[in-house]
């Protein structure tokens, strides 16, 4: 058997001539890119569903009886612990939408929800959930909640975390026997998850 | 004390700084931030506001909870605090992790016991892909790289996670995630440079090809000196290494996502080793000290399917070529792989996870002295298939948890891989856990078929060989665990983790001496025979404590205590591999000014079987985020000691002492 030599003494030196390629290739790289459409970094994910009901009062319609007249207040009531922090108030509250400016209520469980036009209902009721849907239910109210099973209770608008970001699962069925129209342009960002009628 | 620095890495940090000041200049028009305020939210299209990228995620934390399984998940956050530059360091702050430095590029790391340098009873993935080699198991820990700074989080599960996971993911799945390409967007600088000569310069270019299709690209340079072992000598063990990569997201609908990403990494690496050589009359040991080259390259690929918000497929194929060398030794692997696996929701309390694999593996080992591998080029297969349900007996109180894994592989054929599980959550504030499973290593080609001519020694007889031999019948080593955990979150700044286990092993490997003989060639020599036997078999216990406390809004407390018990018959071969008890704190304080300072406490028990003697070491990492471009950091790892041990090795007597080290970094994004 014969000797086998060492493995040759191999030096690759990566000195500052390779660095230097390798900053100006990145540069040119940089320079090289000439598409700059709009891009959507970072943000909190209970800023982002705060967000999304500020949208849903564009894009829900109610029926006339929701609301005592032309210039009353679009409602949002939260049920439960609000996870929003102070993003509610300081993002929504005060705006207005189509001549109607919002409010915020936090409720408790056996609240009075008629006042409503929007009803969050918060993780923290999770137990209580197909009571206080079945209340909301026939009620002209959009129902938004954040629970895995709460489009199979017939909530309208679901939460829903899908890679880092917010996405909706919404209940068309439960939307039409609350007396609500969803826009399409809303559904078409959605996952309808019952009832579809095409 | 600081090593001067040589003229050159001034040099490299002058240019990589004078491009840094020059770019953001030419940079006028990119508007990139990193995160947005309510009033940029508020003008964004709904099709926009569904595609952003939430960065508090609070059902993880969630998750986490409800996890049946002693999970640990290191950071982004962890990773920049404490300052560590590669994997195995930041593995270091898991429970239940051994990390053992071996030398300036070398570690050996494992989970809960049987720790050597090529630990073989572990799974690591980097997105997905295995890094471990079937040639001799292990995974070369020094071909392991990423830039830090765009890795995600890393997911560390203690204990078998081979049901869902797959092959030797037997005391541990270490699953290591590097962010999205939309999520590392704009360019990325950052140099560091200490003690030792270290130094490392990375940079990253993020950008969009279009709506959906996001990429990055980055190069890493680093190299450090050797260290000094036990004697004050210096070490011929530095090391260099460059790798370079891209990776490309393209959602190209709502239920669709891609990624293709590839990397190349070529690292020299500077190393001793001692093994038996002959000349004309007789056998000797020799001393090798150079370098050994080493490298991988892969590419990977992965479609993830959306049918609606409760099913989903995702298929993932990747090819990767890796090269190992050690003096004589050298081995190139293939591996091509693809996987399948599908989620989706049965009913009201069913979630089921199943999915098939198959993965195509060659290696190829020129035949030397010192290793041979029969054949010399050798293909391996493994099928598998596995399912896991996921049943809601009562609705956020009780789980069950049933799967398995249905394997076959070449060398040693069909493995079944079952796993029960049991999550009772009383209240939103304690959740109970317990498992039982079953998992089993898979051979590698030294196992089965390989001589590996270990030392030599001179006998009034003549020279006498002790050869290491595969055995064509050797088998899985198996492992029946049964775990407990218990989690409980008293309050908002509390949280308490335990697991613990108790192991059962059987078939674990030995060498066994068989009897002598004569052989002729190259001269004639005395063999003495040791064969891989699945002789050994045993058990260990163990727990994992980790609290952690957060007693106002910038400051948290992490505090963890392992302990390990181990004991395998007839002969304790790993008895004092791996430490019996560990205990570690770290401290996160966020200072005014956008300053954080942290600190971290070790403490390692010793390595009887190692001859390593226990050891305390001090961590301290400051750094400052000067704005949004800029950030600064000084780093200093173990610094209570000039230097100690912490592991040997299995190729040379020489035994190196890990030193004190500091280095500074600047990063600067834009």
């Amino acid at each position: 058997m014969q000797i086998r030599p060492y493995i040759k003494k191999q030096s690759l030196r990566f000195g500052m001539t390779e660095i230097l390629v390798a900053v100006a290739v990145a540069s040119a790289l940089f320079c090289a890119e000439t598409l700059m459409a709009a891009d959507t970094p970072g943000a909190s994910e209970t800023q982002v569903k705060a967000i999304f009901l500020f949208n849903f009062a564009k894009y829900v319609e109610w029926p006339a009886t929701a609301f005592t007249n032309a210039t009353a207040p679009i409602t949002i009531g939260v049920m439960g612990t609000d996870p929003f922090g102070d993003n509610l108030q300081h993002d929504i509250e005060g705006k207005t939408m189509n001549g109607r400016p919002f409010v915020i209520k936090h409720l408790a469980t056996d609240s009075d929800l008629s006042g409503c036009q929007i009803l969050f209902i918060s993780d923290s009721e999770a137990s209580r959930m197909e009571e206080i849907l079945d209340k909301a239910g026939a009620l002209p109210i959009l129902t938004v909640g954040e629970d895995e099973q709460f489009a199979q209770k017939n909530g309208i608008i679901n939460f829903v975390l899908k890679d880092r970001k917010v996405r909706l699962e919404i209940d068309l069925a439960a939307a039409r026997k609350a007396g609500l129209t969803i826009s399409s342009r809303l559904l078409a960002v959605a996952d309808v998850v019952k009832g579809r009628t095409n | 004390m600081f090593k001067q620095l040589s003229l050159w890495k001034w040099a490299l940090s002058g240019a990589t700084l004078a491009f840094v000041l020059i770019a953001p200049l030419v940079d006028a028009a990119n508007t990139n931030q990193v995160s947005k305020s309510s009033d940029d939210l508020e003008n964004l299209t709904l099709e926009q506001l569904v595609n952003v990228q939430v960065t508090s995620v609070s059902k993880k934390e969630t998750d986490l909870f409800t996890s049946p399984a002693a999970i640990y998940v290191i950071t982004q956050e962890d990773i920049r605090r404490s300052g560590v530059t590669s994997i195995p360091d930041a593995l270091r702050m898991v429970p239940g992790m051994e990390v053992a430095q071996i030398n300036a590029s070398q570690w050996a790391v494992s989970s809960r016991g049987f720790n050597s340098q090529f630990a073989d009873k572990l799974l690591v993935l980097v997105d997905g892909r295995s890094v471990y080699t079937p040639a001799f198991s292990g995974i070369i820990w020094e071909i392991q790289d990423l830039v830090m700074e765009d890795l995600d989080r890393i997911e560390v599960i203690r204990g078998p996670g081979a049901a869902l996971w797959g092959d030797n993911a037997v005391n541990g799945v270490i699953n290591i995630i590097t962010k999205s390409a939309r999520e590392t967007q704009g360019t990325l600088i950052s140099t560091s440079f200490g003690t030792d000569n270290q130094s490392i310069t990375s940079l990253r270019y993020g950008g969009q090809l279009s709506t959906n299709l996001f990429y990055r690209v980055y190069l890493k340079y680093e190299r450090e000196d050797g260290f000094d072992n036990t004697m004050g000598n210096r070490m011929p063990d530095g090391w260099d290494a460059l790798h370079g990569g891209a990776r490309f997201d393209w959602e190209p609908t709502l239920n669709d996502r891609f990624t293709l990403q590839g990397d190349y990494i070529a690292a020299n690496l500077g190393g001793t080793a001692q093994f038996p050589t002959y000349n004309a009359t007789t056998l000797y040991m020799t001393n090798f000290s150079g370098v050994n080259p080493k490298s991988d390259g892969n590419i990977v690929g992965r479609w993830t399917h959306d049918f609606s918000s409760s099913s989903q497929l995702t298929l993932q194929m990747y090819y990767d070529h890796s090269v190992e060398t050690d003096a004589e030794l050298k081995s190139t692997v293939d591996v091509y792989d693809f996987d399948l696996q599908h989620r989706f929701a049965l009913g009201e309390r069913q979630d089921i996870v199943w999915g098939a694999g198959f993965r195509d593996s060659l290696d190829d080992s020129p035949a030397s002295f010192n290793l041979t591998f029969y054949p010399q080029k050798n293909y391996a297969q493994i099928y598998n298939v596995f399912a896991q349900d996921d049943i809601t007996v009562v609705q956020n109180r009780f789980h069950v948890i049933l799967g398995t894994k249905f394997d076959h592989n070449t060398y040693s054929g069909y493995e079944l891989q079952p796993s029960g599980r049991l999550l009772w959550t009383p209240s939103e504030k304690q959740t109970v856990w317990m498992a039982v499973s079953r998992a089993s290593t898979t051979p590698s080609h030294l196992d089965v078929a390989s001589r590996y001519n270990q030392s030599t020694f001179p006998s009034a007889g003549g020279p006498v060989l002790v050869s290491l031999f595969g055995n064509p019948n050797f088998q899985a080593e198996q492992l029946l665990a049964y775990e407990l955990g218990y989690r409980f979150v008293p309050a908002a700044s509390w949280s308490f983790d335990l697991s613990t286990y108790y192991n059962v092993y059987d078939d674990v490997q030995v060498y066994q001496m068989g009897t002598p003989y004569f052989e002729a060639t190259p001269v004639p020599h005395l063999v003495v025979p040791e064969t891989a036997q699945n002789a050994l078999s045993g058990e260990s216990y163990g727990a994992e404590l980790s609290v952690q406390w957060k007693p106002v809004d910038y400051w948290r407390l992490t505090a963890s205590y392992s302990w390990l018990h181990m004991r395998l018959v007839p002969v304790d071969t790993t008895a004092g591999d791996s430490p019996q008890n560990q205990f570690q704190i770290h401290s996160y304080l966020d200072l005014p000014h956008n300053i954080d300072f942290s600190s971290a406490i070790y403490y390692v028990d010793s390595l009887p079987d190692q001859n390593v003697a226990s050891y305390v070491r001090l961590d301290l990492g400051l750094s400052w985020r000067m704005n949004k471009t800029w950030e600064f950091g000084v780093f200093a790892q173990n610094l209570l000691d000039s230097g100690h041990v912490e592991f040997g090795s299995f190729r040379t007597s020489q035994v190196t002492e890990i030193p004190r080290s500091i280095y500074a970094k600047i990063t600067c994004q834009f």
